[in-house]
């Protein structure tokens, strides 16, 4: 049972994230044979590992959860740079905020170490410049999930469907 | 009236029959909606009544050519309260869409490719639909954060 399960899953412990990086970046240069699978326990592996695709690498939702965590922060700072946007934007922010932590639950895995969420950057300091610019990446958002729904398995349509849908009511909320 | 949550044990063709039982229910639902609205919002109504047609014939199309069932329409839906006003018309409206929403929610794990390309452009729309309806009825906030998604 343990044998047929890839080591560095990286999926249950810190620890473990962390020898998945490594190993990843060893894979990068070509060192792969020198780790094996030595550093990393041989946990995590059972009757509800979800198969070798998913336990190798990152998931392929890891870009739009970040994008989810990136987008609240974003509105964060809009309104903490206009205060009069607190009203408009607010529900926007906990939605993305949701997001994040339903497709954390969905990918089952901590979110990757050694990526921390940069400080949001705004270009524009007036509330109509602040809230064209979240219209603009809530678009490109919008693009992104619909991506990741088209190719994701079944199981996770429904949840990246919701997603693409809300960030279109957001492009029209900041309309 | 539309089933607030759709079965979750279904096959492809059940899935786009129940979407298209929805969109039977909001095209009549809409000939309610639209007698106590004023010109502008009775407007938008009859836009989404018709992009509800739009995405029925679709259906009908698709669902008929691949040899499944097609559901029929019915004569009449009932209402799930009293439309007697501006006020419980545009909750409706916004009622419809979140369901019809649903089912198209629904549809897309069952589907792949074009098909569920069709059910998400058919989700996002009666979310924005729902998120105008909402706006023109001063109800706030005007998003849900997961459009469709059983509550």
């Amino acid at each position: 049972m343990v044998l047929t399960c890839p080591v560095a899953t990286g999926r249950t412990t810190q620890h473990q994230e962390a020898a998945g990086h490594s190993r990843r970046n060893l894979l990068r240069t070509g060192a792969l044979v020198a780790l094996g699978g030595a550093a990393v326990p041989l946990a995590g592996c059972d009757l509800f590992d979800r198969g070798d695709d998913r336990s190798r690498g990152p998931d392929p939702l890891e870009p739009l959860a970040a994008e989810s965590v990136a987008l609240e922060a974003r509105y964060r700072a809009a309104v903490a740079a206009a205060p009069d946007l607190t009203d408009r934007l607010t529900a926007i922010a906990d939605a993305h905020r949701a997001h994040a932590e339903e497709l954390r639950k969905v990918i089952g895995r901590p979110a990757p170490s050694g990526s921390p969420a940069a400080a949001p950057t705004l270009a524009a300091t007036d509330p109509d410049g602040l809230v064209a610019e979240l219209r603009q990446a809530e678009k490109q958002g919008r693009e992104n999930a619909a991506r990741a729904c088209a190719a994701a398995p079944g199981e996770r349509a429904a949840l990246l469907g919701s997603i693409a849908a809300a960030r279109a009511t957001h492009v029209e909320a900041l309309a | 009236m539309i089933p607030r949550t759709a079965p979750t044990s279904i096959g492809p063709a059940q899935a786009l029959a129940e979407a298209l039982t929805a969109e039977y229910a909001a095209i009549w639902a809409y000939g309610v909606i639209g007698v106590h609205l004023a010109e502008g919002a009775r407007q938008a109504a009859r836009s989404a009544e018709a992009a509800h047609r739009t995405r029925r014939d679709a259906l009908i199309l698709q669902l008929s050519g691949g040899g499944g069932q097609v559901p029929a329409d019915r004569a009449g839906y009932a209402l799930p309260y009293p439309v007697t006003d501006r006020t419980s018309a545009l909750k409706l409206a916004v009622e419809i869409e979140e369901r019809t929403a649903g089912h198209w929610r629904a549809a897309l794990p069952h589907t792949t490719g074009a098909d569920r390309n069709r059910a998400l452009a058919a989700l996002t729309d009666c979310a924005l639909r729902a998120t105008r309806w909402r706006r023109t009825a001063g109800v706030t906030p005007i998003t849900v954060p997961f459009p469709g998604r059983p509550v």
